[in-house]
């Protein structure tokens, strides 16, 4: 079985009517991965490989808790890791750093709740 | 021979116990440096192993009295750039900008030492050498097309797994599910739009079929505890995954990029170094070579099949043999031309390799012309080599390797051309400290 890794209670504070914007940045090299943010409503985002995607005004996302997948695979046989930075507004909420030797493809999932600021 | 194999299973052994700790699978060590020095005996240099950090211990592991040693030669190849992270997406790896990139990407410096560097005399000196490669890939449309296919794959795949594994975390996580029953109500659209959607299955009775036992199997999960539900969530990614095949689409898709199809040139350049009188002040750089070897990897039906060729050129320091290895006749100029054709089934892999040699030497003649010069003689000779190589992983981490056949006439004892060599290769990849205990 592949490993999950989880990071739970992660916290942003935001208020009700500023934009969020999710990024995930690959800093290892040659990973190839698809993201999903299951947020509140039907269209949830998606970002493959490294991006930023808009998911939504802090006041749409409030009380649940947004769920952020990221299913990775590293393909290199010249890397040794896989090193994924998660970042909202431009701020580091977690960096995911596992030993290829431990898992080749990761799944990544964050619990991030978004209280207001 | 028994206390050998005594010898690598005692070493080998915390390597296999701790199978845990899977490193990436090595391939027999042929770096320019383990080559110069005689470590290896075939001139055809194999692509090297894409790792950041290659060791080899060659043999000699028990001494006359059982005991195990440290073995008296050594060899490292070592590739900066891959020491250090720089972002690269898949397809910046697959395809760089430039040369100038391949260039620095392939760039590796190895190193390889002998205690037993023997001498005319028979006297044992120490050996050094050191050297330097790198490779260029060159690839066609089939290659293309294979990375493309492979890409897509994975992708429809990632894909998925990551927005079923987003919704059903988010059922759990957010109290819309009570139990296991709520949760396959829940989830069993969702499998079905995300498979029917992604396009992977031609009819929609096949994504109907797939989702229909993804459900099946989930029901037979231990029962779901919503107040830890982390192990009954992996296991139902577990399940997609398998009924998906993401294991075989990443495996076969990281197994062609090790083995890419069309044309590769490796370039390599390697020194000797040696120390007659064991005296660091003393040394002679008696030997060096520069290799070009160009590749070819088959397609289809042939893709088992790789063609390797070699170009190498050798220069001796006559001075050097003539005052260490007085009896023996030795060429300034030599060129190696010839070819390789290997093969690689799961653990283990076979070689085969053909060389001739050219050789010749511009000998003073004693005699000079009407001007006063000196006069040369030109001196030639030809040799051939012919040697087999059977490699096998004894685990990811540890290849043996046996070589055998007819090499050129060694420097000493010319007529001992059997190549008989069994030598036993450790992989590290970038040692942590948490990597390499060997203690485990």
């Amino acid at each position: 079985m592949r490993k999950t890794y989880r990071y739970k209670e992660l916290s942003f504070a935001i208020a009700d009517d500023d934009d969020v914007n999710f990024t995930v940045e690959f800093v290892s090299d040659g990973n190839i991965g698809q993201t999903v943010i299951n947020v509140p409503g039907s269209n949830d985002p998606e970002i493959e490989d490294s991006g930023t995607k808009f998911i939504g005004k802090g006041k749409d996302l409030r009380g649940e808790t947004t769920i952020c997948v990221t299913d990775v695979a590293n393909l290199l046989p010249d890397e040794d890791e896989i090193r994924i930075r998660f970042i909202v507004n431009g701020q580091l909420i977690i960096e995911h750093q596992n030993l290829k030797s431990e898992e080749e493809r990761p799944l990544i999932i964050l619990s991030i709740k978004f209280p207001k600021s | 021979m028994i206390k050998i194999i005594v010898g690598i299973i005692i070493i080998a052994s915390p390597f296999i116990s701790g199978a845990q700790e899977k490193l990436n699978k090595l391939k027999a060590p042929s770096s320019p440096a383990s080559s110069i020095l005689g470590l290896q005996p075939t001139t055809v240099l194999s692509p090297k192993s894409y790792r950041s950090l290659e060791t080899a211990l060659f043999s000699n592991f028990v001494n006359g009295s059982g005991n195990t040693v440290i073995p008296n030669d050594f060899s490292l190849e070592f590739t900066p750039y891959w020491t250090k992270n720089h972002g690269l997406s898949i397809q910046e790896y697959l395809y760089p900008k430039s040369s100038l990139d391949q260039f620095i990407r392939n760039s590796s410096f190895s190193i390889a030492s002998t205690q037993k560097f023997i001498l005319g005399d028979s006297t044992s000196t120490n050996g050094l050498s050191f050297g330097y490669r790198t490779s260029f890939y060159f690839g066609n449309e089939k290659d293309r097309e294979e990375i493309d296919i492979n890409t897509k794959k994975l992708r429809d795949n990632k894909r998925i797994l990551a927005n079923l594994a987003a919704i059903s975390n988010g059922l759990i996580e957010n109290k819309k599910v009570t139990n296991q029953l709520e949760f396959i109500d829940k989830m069993k659209n969702n499998i079905f739009k995300a498979i029917n959607e992604s396009g992977i299955f031609d009819n929609i009775k096949d994504a109907e079929a797939i989702t229909n036992s993804i459900i099946t199997e989930i029901a037979l999960l231990p029962q779901l505890d919503i107040n830890a539900p982390d192990k009954f969530l992996n296991g139902v990614d577990s399940i997609i995954g398998n009924k998906l095949s993401s294991e075989k689409i990443f495996n076969e898709y990281k197994a062609y990029i090790k083995e890419r199809y069309g044309f590769s040139v490796d370039f390599s350049y390697a020194f000797l170094l040696n120390f007659p009188t064991n005296q660091f002040e003393y040394s002679f750089v008696p030997q060096q070579s520069f290799w070009i070897t160009p590749s070819y990897r088959f397609e289809d039906n042939l893709s088992f099949l790789k063609i390797l060729g070699v170009l190498r050129y050798e220069r001796y320091q006559l001075g050097y043999y003539k005052k260490f290895f007085a009896n023996t006749q030795m060429y300034e100029n030599n060129i190696d031309y010839g070819f390789s054709v290997s093969t690689e089934f799961d653990r283990f892999s076979l070689n085969f390799e053909l060389v001739g040699r050219k050789s010749n030497s511009n000998i003073p003649s004693g005699t000079t012309d009407t001007n006063g010069n000196e006069l040369f003689r030109k001196e030639k000779n030809y040799d051939i080599q012919y040697i087999g190589s059977f490699n096998y992983n004894l685990t990811d981490e540890i290849v043996i390797s046996y070589n055998l056949g007819n090499r050129f006439d060694p420097i000493t004892n010319s007529k001992n051309t059997l190549v008989s060599m069994l030598s036993l290769n450790f992989g590290f990849g970038t040692p942590s400290k948490n990597d390499i205990d060997l203690e485990k």
